[in-house]
């Protein structure tokens, strides 16, 4: 007994040491995956108020470019919906078919905190599970992809950005339709790596990059950005940096949208394998 | 005592203040993440017992960890950094050693001793920090990197900062 007091006190502070550090490790292991997004959750919950007030502040001094981006949108909304009414009318009568159409369903949201310095960058937006947002939907821009919700609470959310090196999304190159691997390589927040791409295929710069659809998570034909640059890598494939349509440095209002056949397509998918 | 501990709680609150509001905010590249709160580390009375510096040292981990959404990796940073840091003072120690109740400032023991002293420890820090958010071993010079300009940023903020403390004591 003597013995184990003596250990005791001649190590105590080694045994603190090692009791918070495996405290910290437990932290990390839980709660840093992006499946198990809870503990994040339940730690951020605590810091919204702040967040919010930050948000609050610098959403205000930003007010003026915020609403030219607005209108803009408005715009090319309204174009479309030009087309579209255009192209129904003298046909057919349009019909509002929830069941069997409507396969993306939309829902706004707000950043209201974001970062792209780290390696794992995650953003928080301002509605959560009582408006209907649920893990793994897809997060756009009014650009292109930013990234995949992946844990809510009741009025947030948390989606991890496209600039994590966790995230990974199938995508082609819309020009001849050869799709491969896209992820960040960590480096600039304005490039992501899309490889997997045969050599054989004929790649040039500005070539436009969109999702596929793969995933169920991301609609197809979703902009991600242009060829920056490409190089051989291997034998086999290149090595294509595709530059970014989001400007995740400015991201601010943000599309949430539901693949409302996800569950459909995933158990067929199940079936075949 | 009392005195003390207000001082240390102010600073404490300052510099959490200045990482989340600031520093975390500060984007060069995504090369350099300054990060300046491990200065209460650094700033702790000599004498303290190791068994508080380590649960400090936790507390402003996790807090920070919580403003970063990163749970785990500032903790497990800076409780290494408490833990090391007794040894540091050892190996950096002054020609004529410490003064009983002192508290390792530029003031009471130069601008060299403290440059070294600041050195070491924001280098094991950023260090472990580094690594441990990327957790893995492809792109290790590029972490290095990133450790290496991040550590100079870190190190020169928190000498213009104990400069300006200097100045004004």
């Amino acid at each position: 007994m003597r013995n184990l007091l003596n250990f005791l006190t001649r190590y105590n502070n080694l045994i603190v040491f090692l009791v918070l550090e495996g405290i910290a490790l437990y932290l990390i292991s839980t709660g840093n995956s992006y499946q198990n997004a809870k503990l994040l959750n339940a730690v951020r919950g605590m810091t919204h108020g702040i967040e919010q007030r930050i948000y609050n502040t610098s959403s205000y001094l930003s007010l003026h470019q915020i609403n030219e981006r607005l209108a803009e949108e408005n715009v090319a909304l309204k174009n479309r919906m030009e087309q579209m009414i255009r192209k129904e009318n003298p046909v057919f009568s349009s019909v509002q078919d929830s069941v069997h159409k409507q396969q993306y369903q939309h829902s706004s949201g707000e950043v209201i905190n974001n970062s792209i310095n780290r390696q794992k960058n995650f953003f928080t937006i301002n509605k959560g599970e009582l408006q209907g947002i649920k893990v793994d939907m897809a997060v756009l821009s009014p650009d292109g992809i930013a990234g995949v919700i992946v844990g809510c609470s009741k009025n947030f959310s948390i989606a991890m950005s496209v600039l994590n090196i966790d995230f990974k999304l199938s995508a082609r190159i819309k020009s001849n339709g050869y799709y491969g691997s896209l992820g960040w390589d960590g480096r600039d927040y304005r490039y992501v790596i899309l490889s997997e791409i045969p050599q054989h295929v004929n790649v040039s710069v500005g070539d436009t990059v969109e999702a596929t659809g793969f995933s169920a998570i991301f609609p197809e034909g979703v902009i991600v950005g242009t060829v920056s640059d490409y190089e051989k890598v291997g034998g086999d494939f290149y090595k294509i940096r595709v530059s970014l349509m989001t400007d995740f440095k400015k991201l601010h209002f943000v599309d949430v949208i539901g693949n409302m056949k996800k569950s459909e397509q995933l158990e067929l998918e199940k079936l075949s394998k | 005592m009392i005195n003390t501990v207000i001082r240390f709680g102010l600073i404490f609150i300052l510099l959490v203040l200045l990482q989340v509001l600031l520093f975390n905010n500060i984007q060069f590249s995504g090369y350099i993440n300054p990060y300046v709160y491990i200065m209460f580390i650094l700033l702790l009375p000599i004498e303290i017992p190791a068994w508080l510096l380590l649960v400090l040292s936790f507390t402003i981990g996790i807090i920070i960890d919580f403003f970063s959404g990163s749970p785990g990796i500032h903790t497990f940073a800076t409780v290494l950094s408490g833990f090391v840091r007794p040894y540091i003072i050892r190996v950096v120690s002054p020609r004529d050693g410490y003064e009983s109740g002192s508290e390792p400032s530029m003031g009471n023991y130069g601008f060299k001793w403290f440059f070294s002293y600041t050195l070491l420890l924001v280098l094991i820090h950023h260090t472990s920090l580094f690594y441990l958010e990327v957790f893995r071993f492809t792109d290790f010079f590029r972490t290095l990197l990133r450790v290496i300009l991040s550590t100079i940023f870190s190190v020169t903020f928190i000498l213009l900062i104990e400069y300006y403390r200097r100045g004004k004591n």
